[in-house]
């Protein structure tokens, strides 16, 4: 039995020996029950509809969660670019940039801010000597990003690269069953074909990949855990080693490994090792509440134009949350005290994507943003 | 008039199908070659805002096979936004079966399926039109699935235009107010009982008085549209398209079954024109612009001088692999099934 059979059993065994977090811990630890994570998938798959709750293989339903919320999806979230495309620099170093969860224009409420960094950075495709054997050699294109868009604009049919019939790198076991005669050759009417090429150009340039992802509940961590299956342009599923091309240098390879994913029997999927989720959600937590109590404060001991926008900031920010609570938790009597308590569980599954997402930096899971 | 062009359909097959049809081909199917039914699904093409450059990126929406395609369509559920495709499967048990298949032949029948559902009078074609068809070969033992995709389309002789102008915004000529009663309306026109999926075909017609507009499903076309001039007709489909200047690839067996209709009822409504014009709505908004953002359906004019053939115009559809030849697909899921692979990945 190989090595990683047995952490496989071992993490089996030690997930079905620990017990159901039963009380609400997660502003104290981070780890959210299995009720939390109901409620905040409820809450997200509300705010985002593209968010859905799935059943899974029923054989492996856990019975802590609703028998059709076992686990939440979204498909099809676009990639547009490698991760390990993105150089760093140290210039970029310095480009940091603080981030705001409170409205855009409350301006000077440095609490709520949080760091992101290399925001200046531009995308250098020829950077990463990973994706380069990737990229179709285009003749009469120019190198470089800004030569690619142009050469984008100005696609034709007579563009397309004869380089691009050659077989690409995996089709090399397809059995060679072209079949010429199988279209009728007067569909040029109506000829697809003169579309090709700006999909082959952004597909191919761009690599935009798509992803499936999945949210689920880790027993043992007591956290969401996410997963991933992605697709490349063409919709193959990609490898491993191809998944980490956009995962960012200081995670992939430590924190972002494959596992079998826990609700199908054989599916193997991308996941990231939930083990810090727990203490870095702690963390943005209390920053979050920190910044939308002082807010609130804020909010109300000032008129100026800078206090409106705080306040426009913790109305949407509360009152959306408390829109889709009402009718499953008890609602507290008094409006204050929610303001005071900062940041409701419902919320945890919208931060906790934020969370991700600097993991996966070019993969749009953050449709969040709005917030 | 410039002739229309419509995006081809492409497919993506998730993972977790594939496990589903090595559960089928093991427990079910076993060595039959049967056909059987298969759902999927697409939705609307979207375009991503790419932060770098803040420009839009277009994507298509794939017709996408997921793991519950061999559940009967009652139980089968649209992802959100998403429409529900119909298709047929044949799985073949070697690799020469499966390259020396009489695609055509497979072709042909399923075209001829859609055909009979245009043309027999009082039928809904709404499922028809957009059904699909997948041949497989299934290396279990390598993990190594081929697969090829064909959407049939009826080839419209002669070929539908669109006016000089081109596609359009739909929301400069409907205005918000006409996009938000379409979209409220189609959610009480769901093509299946997932309350956020989307039907894939629809009419629309203008609300007397007002700047809305009603919906219907699409078989109900000569009655809806009984009084209705030609010009405020509107043919709506889900468009799996993401492109500013070619509709996805199911407006095609739309156009056909419109056609077909107008020439087959030469009784209806108004007098018969030589040339049929329609305004075609490209809905692209299964959800609701939030955040400034505009809306993103388009709206053409497309016109096409009526003929008159009663038999089936000629099909096309097979997909093209990503080189665009005419071939067959390959899914490695070794990387992600074998388990000595998986093994050697987990050190």
């Amino acid at each position: 039995m190989s090595l990683h059979a047995i952490q496989a059993q071992y993490w089996a065994v030690r997930d079905y020996l620990s017990p159901v977090l039963r009380e609400s811990k997660f502003k104290e630890h981070g780890r959210i029950t299995p009720e939390e994570f109901v409620a905040a998938g409820d809450f997200l798959a509300y705010k985002f509809p593209t968010w859905a709750w799935e059943t899974g293989d029923a054989a492996k339903a856990r019975d802590f969660l609703p028998p059709d919320k076992q686990y939440l999806i979204t498909r099809r979230v676009a990639c547009l670019r490698r991760a390990t495309s993105l150089a760093y620099t140290d210039a970029d170093e310095d480009a940091e940039k603080m981030l705001s969860f409170a409205e855009e224009g409350s301006a000077g409420d440095k609490e709520d801010e949080w760091v992101q960094t290399h925001s200046g950075r531009k995308a250098s495709e020829a950077a990463s000597p990973g994706i380069i054997e990737d990229i179709p050699d285009l003749d009469g294109l120019a190198e470089g990003p800004s030569g690619i868009d142009q050469g984008i604009g100005n696609l034709r049919l007579g563009d397309i690269p004869s380089t691009a019939s050659e077989a690409p790198p995996n089709l090399d076991d397809i059995p060679d069953m072209e079949e010429e005669g199988l279209e009728e050759a007067d569909d040029a009417g109506q000829a697809p074909v003169k579309i090709e090429p700006v999909q082959v150009a952004k597909g191919n340039l761009l690599q935009v990949r798509t992803y499936d992802v999945m949210i689920t509940y880790d027993k043992y961590y007591q956290t969401p855990r996410i997963w991933l299956i992605g697709f490349d342009e063409a919709g193959n599923p990609l490898t491993q080693s191809q998944v980490f091309q956009d995962v960012s240098a200081d995670h992939a390879f430590k924190t972002v490994t494959i596992e079998p994913f826990p609700h199908s029997t054989r599916l193997s999927a991308v996941s990231v090792h939930p083990c810090k989720h727990a203490s870095v959600m702690k963390k943005v937590i209390e920053r979050m509440n920190a910044g939308v109590v002082e807010q609130r404060q804020h909010a109300s001991n000032s008129s100026s134009p800078s206090g409106k926008g705080g306040e426009a900031g913790k109305k949407k920010w509360l009152g959306v949350v408390r829109k889709v609570t009402g009718g499953e938790k008890p609602q507290s009597p008094n409006n204050a005290d929610d303001d005071s308590d900062g940041m409701r569980v419902d919320f945890y599954l919208v931060v906790f994507l934020k969370f991700i997402a600097s993991i996966v930096p070019t993969i749009e899971l953050d449709s969040t943003t709005a917030f | 008039m410039p002739v229309v062009q419509f995006t081809p359909f492409s497919s993506t097959v998730s993972p977790a199908f594939w496990h589903a049809l090595i559960k089928v081909k093991l427990e079910v199917q076993k060595l039959s070659a049967d056909a059987l039914p298969i759902v999927a699904s697409y939705s609307a093409g979207r375009s991503i805002k790419d932060r770098e450059t803040g420009a839009d990126i277009p994507l298509n929406s794939n017709l996408s096979v997921l793991e519950d395609a061999f559940h009967p369509k009652e139980q089968t559920q649209a992802p959100p936004g998403s429409t529900i495709a119909l298709g047929q499967f044949k799985n073949f048990n070697t690799i020469e079966e499966f390259k020396e298949a009489d695609k055509q032949a497979l072709f042909n029948s399923l075209a001829e399926e859609i055909w009979t559902s245009i043309t027999t009078p009082g039928d809904d074609p709404s499922e028809a039109l957009s059904r699909f068809l997948l041949i497989t070969f299934a290396d279990l033992k390598k993990y190594k699935f081929y697969y090829w995709f064909a959407f049939p389309a009826f080839i419209a002789k002669p070929s539908w235009e669109i006016r000089e102008n081109g596609w359009a915004l739909a929301s400069t000529s409907l205005q918000a107010v006409g996009m938000e009663s379409i979209s409220e309306s189609l959610g009480s026109l769901k093509s299946s009982k997932s309350s956020k999926s989307q039907p894939s075909f629809f009419l629309a017609r203008p609300v007397a008085g007002s700047q809305t507009y009603d919906v219907a499903p699409i078989h109900t076309y000569l009655t809806f549209f009984k009084e209705i001039p030609y010009s405020q007709r509107i043919i709506g489909f889900l468009d799996p398209s993401s492109h500013p200047q070619s509709p996805g690839w199911p407006l095609r067996n739309l156009l056909s079954y419109i056609a077909h209709l107008e020439q087959s009822e030469p009784a209806n409504s108004l007098a018969h024109p030589d040339t049929l014009s329609l305004n075609v709505l490209c809905w692209r908004d299964s959800e609701l612009p939030r955040g400034g953002q505009d809306w993103k359906s388009l709206l053409g004019v497309v016109s096409h001088v009526s003929s008159a053939p009663m038999h089936r115009p000629s099909a096309v559809g097979w997909e093209r692999n990503s080189v665009g030849k005419l071939a067959p697909r390959l899914s490695d899921l070794a990387p992600m099934m074998d388990p000595s692979r998986l093994a050697e990945q987990a050190v």
